[in-house]
Parts: C-alpha cells; structure tokens; sequence
C-alpha cells in the first residue's frame, strides 16, 4: 500500500513532499509551529560524559551547554534498567503503575513457569486452529500484548492535533494504539520470536557449543569445497510433521569455497553472495514459505566469512524481521515503515541489534563485535539524519542503541578492577567506548547545525554505567541462609531454572536482574509463606542483605535492598513487582546464573565474561544524563519528568495522574 | 468422575483432601482432587513451551 499525503503530514514529516506542516485545517494553532525533539541515547554516563568535555572530546555536547543550554544528572527508576527507566519515560509515572520492574517477569499463579520478557506477552488463543491432515489452520491468530500499563504521554500531544514521531524507544513493542508514528525498539523479537539467535556454521565448533545461548552452532564440513546447510525460522504453525510437532522451516543454502584464495560464494534462493574472508554481506531477504506459493513470512540475514582454511566458519545474523514486510507489528502505521524502506533500504529491526551473544561466546571477537555494532549504528545514523531533514513540527523522540551496548561490552578496556582488563587492551582495538561517545557527539552535531528558534532539544540517557566485575548469585545466598531449600542439594550445581527447588520449604526466591520475591500463599502456585509473616521477612532478608561483605574486596555488594511497597506506588505493588529490588553497588551485579534460577557453589564470584559493563544496579550508582538548549529550573529532574516538560512545552497540561513535572 | 477407577490414597492424606475441598468450596472430593490434577499436569504438559521461552529470553544479552 502506498503512503497517502495526509499521513504523512500528519506524521511531521513535511519537507520530503515538498510541504510545511501545520494543523490540518491550514490555520496556526498554537504550537504548530513548536518542534520538541528528544534525543535519547541509551546508557550515556554522566561521569563519562564530564570527563571527555573536560578533554574538549565532546565538543558539540560542550557548544549546547555553553551556548544557554544546561546539564544535570538525570534521577533513573529503581532497578536502573532500561526497560523500567524508559517505561517511566513513556508514561512519566513509577514502575508501580506502569508495571515494567525487571527484564524478566513472572505469572505468579502459574509458577515457576509462566515466564516472559516484561514488556510484551503473547496471548495464544485456546481453540484457535483447525487440523486438515499434515496441515494444522489457524483461524485465529495469536496477539502480542504490550504490557506497559499506562498510556504514553506522546498521546495527549495527538490528541491535541500534533504529530509525534517515535523512534526505537525501548518497551514500544508492539508499538501503542494511537496516532504518533512508532518504529518499536528494545523487546521487538527476530524472526523466530527469540530476543536474538545467530547461527554459527563450523567444521571446528568450539568446546562450548552446547553452552551457547542467544545462538545456534551447526557443525558443517566441507565436501569437494562445498558445504551444505539450512537456515532455521520460526516452527510453521500451518505444518506438521508426523509425530505432531509443529514442521521447523529452514532454508537451504550451500557455500562453495576457492581452491586458492581465501573466498567463497553463498548461494540460498537463487541469490550469489561473493565474500572474502573478513567481510561482510549486506542484507539477504528470504522467504519462508508457510504455505508454498499462498503464505510466507520474510526475514532477511547478514552473512560473515570469518575463516575458510584451515578452519570454516561462517557466521549469520539473527534472522531479523524484514521491515518492508514485517511479519509482526514493529511499526505504526504500517506506512511509516514502507517509508523508512522507501527511503532508507533495509535495516535492522531486531530489538537489541548489537550482537553481544556472539561476542560472549567467541564467534566474533572485539573487533568483529565492533564492526557489527558498527553496521547498526550506521543504520541508526542514517534514519536519524533522514528524520532530521523532514522534521517539520511536533514532537519527535529518536533512539540509539549502540553506546550502551558497546558500554556492556567494552567496559574492561577502561576498568582497572575488571578481571579481563589486561586481556581487552590486547585486542588491538582502540579506546572502543571513547569513540562510541564521540560517535553520539558527532549525532548531537547534526541537530545542533540546524537548530531554529522553535526549537525545544532535550538530550537524555537512561542511566549511567559502572564496572561489572564480581557477580552475586542471589539464589545460592537465599540457599545458604536458610530461606529456600533444594530437594537433593547434591545436584546444586547441575539444575536448570528452579527445577531441584523444594517448593514446600522455600520462602524466597530470586529471579532476573535484581528481583527478590516471597514465596508467598495465595499468590505464587508454590506458596507457603504466610502472609502475616511477610513484612517481618522482608525487614529481616533486608538487613541481612545490606550487611553482605565481599570477602575479596571488603565492599558490600548491596547498597540498598529496597522493600516494593516503600518505593513504589500503583497497582502493580505485590502483585507484579518483586516483592525487595536489590541495588547492587558499582562493580557488583547479579550473577548470570541467578537471573533464571541456577545456582553456583559460591555467592560471589568474578565475572569472565566479556560483558563487562552494566547499569542493573542501584539507580543512584549510575545517574542518566539530561543535556538541553535552556536552563533547567527542577533540582532533582528524573526520566519521569521528560514526558510532561514535552507536553508544557507544547502548551498542553500536563495530566493529573502523571507524577513527572516540567524541568523548564 | 473418575470414569470408575479407583486410587489408593493414604487415610491421612485422604482427610486433609476431604478438609480443604470442603473449605475451598467444592461439591465434592473428586471435583477438588480432579481440579488439582488437571492444574498440575497442565504444567507438565506445557513443560516444552517453558523451555522455548527461557531459550528465547537467553537471548537477550543480560540473561544466560
């Protein structure tokens, strides 16, 4: 469908056909004219920040303070973590009435399983699909729920007749109902429904192949110097196969190696890729086929040679959602992502593009990692300036990703304390994370050379960063000091996801980042803890929390364990939320086996991975920043206040129900 | 309910059934004991489909 006119001007984006928007009667309403743009740049760290200025390494974020602009520490949610602090962002409230607390959530009547990514959930529906043989019909299609509970503040700026642009804010999927424009960020899924699933082809798998998560490892051989495999999508709800399991859909593709050079051709749908060893491939579109020739779904791969001799290997890319033919909801109106493709070609659209999964497990190293977090900044680039040449008036919010991940990820090139500190600064790759944060001042730059009167700019990051260096495993401290038991403790260390968890004596029990939760009667399926019992729990597990010392480094782990019904406020206290948020201290983290309910035979330990950087932590550890072209009257700004100085700047009032309130 | 057949339960696990489907307010013990049953193999039964969504979530690079 092609876009229509009005759309388009209704979306802000006026200059690409040649026309100045106002509000659609062709009168002047007031604030018509008004341009809010809000810059949001995921994990920029005030500290950091300070520190390059001071260097004159950020110069145009120096020139926007300098020339009557301003910069504060921005107060993050608690936990400080991106799905959280930009849900606060989105509906400027607390996590208690917007309902997004921790990466993972849990459905209390049914656990321990019911488990899902916070922010979206998808409702199968019971009866939904009728058997015809080897074909398994749907008739009712399953729904993807956002799970944010709270309206985002860029409806009341529709509502009063504006556009509003809203690019790859995280926890937009799927995008809201209403008018403002939306490409969905952080959360949007691959193509097989995972947050993230490379396929790593090989005739020399590494020893911890079956430890790989957010990946696949496929051994492959070459055979006369040609190998052979598929690429897997998501299961064809509409096949079966004869044992009744729904039919996986994979396409073939075969390599075909140089005798002499280090080159090799890929040949998948009729489509010939040339690479070199070390290079790269565009996007390849490829079509699954549901139903051949009635129904497919579309999704598109990178390929990356890394090595044909002695060794094959051969890495692809998460099987990314095409965005011309997205096959779930990533855009609203569809129209805004047919003209993104119109304008911009392909891109990625897999929540968090960078791929960290591949680093952690050694498929790419530093610098393959860089090169591929390089491509999706690129794309963000790309989009940021097509969006900035055809931004008229409104309110437009844009999003990147890629210095928050490249944060995660490089931390130890530039903490001493990191286990693996000496080992990165081998790597041969340079200062990786200052040239990320001059990459976003170079971004700022752009806005800054065409700024006009009728302008409002606000720059802001969701948190801070900090060292990840020594993990804590919740679970095996809970284990330890006698509030959840397992049914053969000789087997601690082998169990999967609570599976060797004695449910009929446990009280408490950890799941993701830096939830804590009682094993409470009446909520949980496994319940046994009163509820008169629990408040004198929570004060005990508290304080018991809070005087954890590390043995290694004398330092308490956690700065506060904070009690839910103390910090928040809404109705999704004690019934969604954790029932203690922990706030590790910088350096400290929830260990990686704790998130999904393993255990490990110490509580602290140091962290060997190359994620070497976080923010899960308490929120007045890592502050976010807020950078803006006027003075900022509010003392102690937080993420929740953004949205209603948006609104005030648009002349709108601001909601009695929002708890934020306009900095300016 | 049972379709005729018959499980041996022990006498004492038999009355703290018999007391809670009383207290929860059923109709009768085998509508209570059914219940329960079908609760708890409905979990096993969707044991794989929790298995796919904790690979899905591994995915995402705070997770492992």
């Amino acid at each position: 469908m092609r876009i229509k006119r009005r759309d388009f001007i209704q979306a802000g984006l006026g200059a690409s056909l040649g026309v100045m928007v106002h509000c659609s009667s062709g009168q002047k309403a007031k604030g018509t004219d008004k341009k809010v743009i809000v810059l949001g740049i995921d994990g920029m760290d005030p500290g950091i920040l300070e520190m390059l200025m001071s260097k004159h390494k950020m110069p145009q974020f120096s020139r926007l303070i300098r020339s009557g602009g301003d910069f504060k520490t921005l107060a993050t949610t608690i936990p400080a973590q991106s799905p959280v602090a930009w849900a606060s962002f989105i509906t400027a409230k607390n996590p208690g009435q917007h309902g997004i607390f921790d990466f993972i959530h849990r459905e209390p009547e049914n656990f321990p399983a019911g488990l899902y990514l916070s922010t979206s959930k998808t409702i199968e529906p019971m009866d939904g699909k009728v058997r015809l043989g080897k074909w398994m019909i749907p008739y009712k299609s399953a729904q993807i729920k956002n799970m944010v509970g709270a309206n985002p503040f860029w409806n009341e700026i529709c509502d009063a007749g504006l556009s509003a642009i809203i690019y790859r804010v995280p926890a937009d999927f799927p995008p809201f109902a209403g008018k403002a424009w939306q490409f969905s960020g952080m959360g949007t899924p691959d193509l097989l429904g995972t947050y993230g699933t490379f396929s790593y082809y090989t005739d020399n798998p590494p020893e911890n192949a079956k430890e790989v998560t957010g990946g696949e490892v496929y051994p492959t051989f070459l055979k006369n110097g040609v190998a052979e495999n598929f690429i897997y999508g998501p299961n064809n709800s509409f096949r079966l196969t004869e044992d009744g399991e729904y039919e996986d859909l994979k396409i073939p593709f075969k390599v075909y190696v140089d005798e002499r050079n280090p080159v090799a051709k890929i040949l998948i749908q009729g489509k010939e890729i040339f690479l070199n060893v070390g290079e790269w491939s565009g996007w390849t579109e490829l079509n699954f086929e549901l139903i051949p020739k009635v129904k497919s779904i579309y999704g598109m791969v990178k390929f990356y040679l890394k090595e044909v001799r002695p060794d094959f290997k051969l890495y692809v890319s998460p099987v990314n959602i095409n965005p011309a033919k997205p096959a779930l909801p990533i855009f609203n109106p569809e129209n805004y992502g047919k003209k993104l493709v119109d304008e911009l070609g392909l891109f990625y659209t897999q929540g968090m593009s960078e791929d960290t999964k591949a680093r952690t497990y050694n498929v790419l190293d530093d610098n393959e990692y860089w090169t591929q977090s390089q491509m999706v900044t690129r794309d963000w680039l790309r989009a940021w300036k097509w969006h900035l040449k055809n931004f008229r008036a409104g309110f437009l919010f844009f999003y990147f990703s890629t210095l928050d991940l490249g944060q995660h990820m490089f931390f130890r090139f530039i903490d001493e304390k990191n286990p693996l500190h000496n080992q990165a600064l081998t790597s041969g790759l340079e200062n990786p994370i200052e040239r990320l944060y001059k990459q976003m001042d170079n971004a700022l730059g752009l806005i800054l050379n065409q700024m006009d009167e009728q302008t409002t700019l606000i720059v802001i990051s969701d948190h801070g960063f900090a060292g990840f260096n020594r993990a804590f495993n919740l679970n095996s401290w809970l284990l330890d000091n006698g509030y959840l038991y397992l049914i053969d403790p000789e087997l601690k260390e082998q169990s999967e996801y609570f599976e060797n968890v004695d449910w009929g004596r446990t009280r408490a029990y950890g799941l993701g980042i830096n939830g804590l939760y009682l094993n409470l009667a009446g909520r949980e399926a496994t319940g046994i803890l009163r509820k008169e019992e629990a408040n004198r729990l929570l004060k005990e597990l508290k304080e018991k929390l809070e005087a954890i010392k590390d043995p290694l480094t004398g330092e308490h782990p956690i700065k506060n364990a904070y009690i839910a019904q103390e910090v928040y406020k809404g109705k999704f206290v004690g019934t969604v939320s954790p029932d203690i948020v922990i706030g590790y201290r910088k350096g400290f983290r929830a260990s990686w086996e704790t998130t999904l309910g393993r255990f490990s035979k110490e509580w602290l330990v140091d962290n060997l991975d190359p994620w070497s950087g976080d923010h899960c932590i308490d929120p007045t550890e890592v502050p976010a920043i807020l950078v803006c072209n006027k003075k900022i009257k509010k003392t102690d700004p937080g993420i929740w206040d953004i949205g209603p100085t948006v609104l005030k700047e648009f002349g709108i009032k601001v909601p009695e129900d929002f708890e934020g309130e306009p900095i300016f | 309910m049972f379709g005729g057949n018959k499980i041996k339960i022990k006498k004492e696990l038999y009355e703290r059934v018999k007391k809670f489907s009383e207290l929860a307010g059923y109709s009768s013990i085998e509508e209570f004991v059914e219940h329960i049953l079908e609760k708890e193999l409905s979990k096993l039964e969707g044991s794989d489909s929790e298995e796919e969504i904790k690979k899905k979530l591994k995915g995402l690079g705070y997770i492992s």
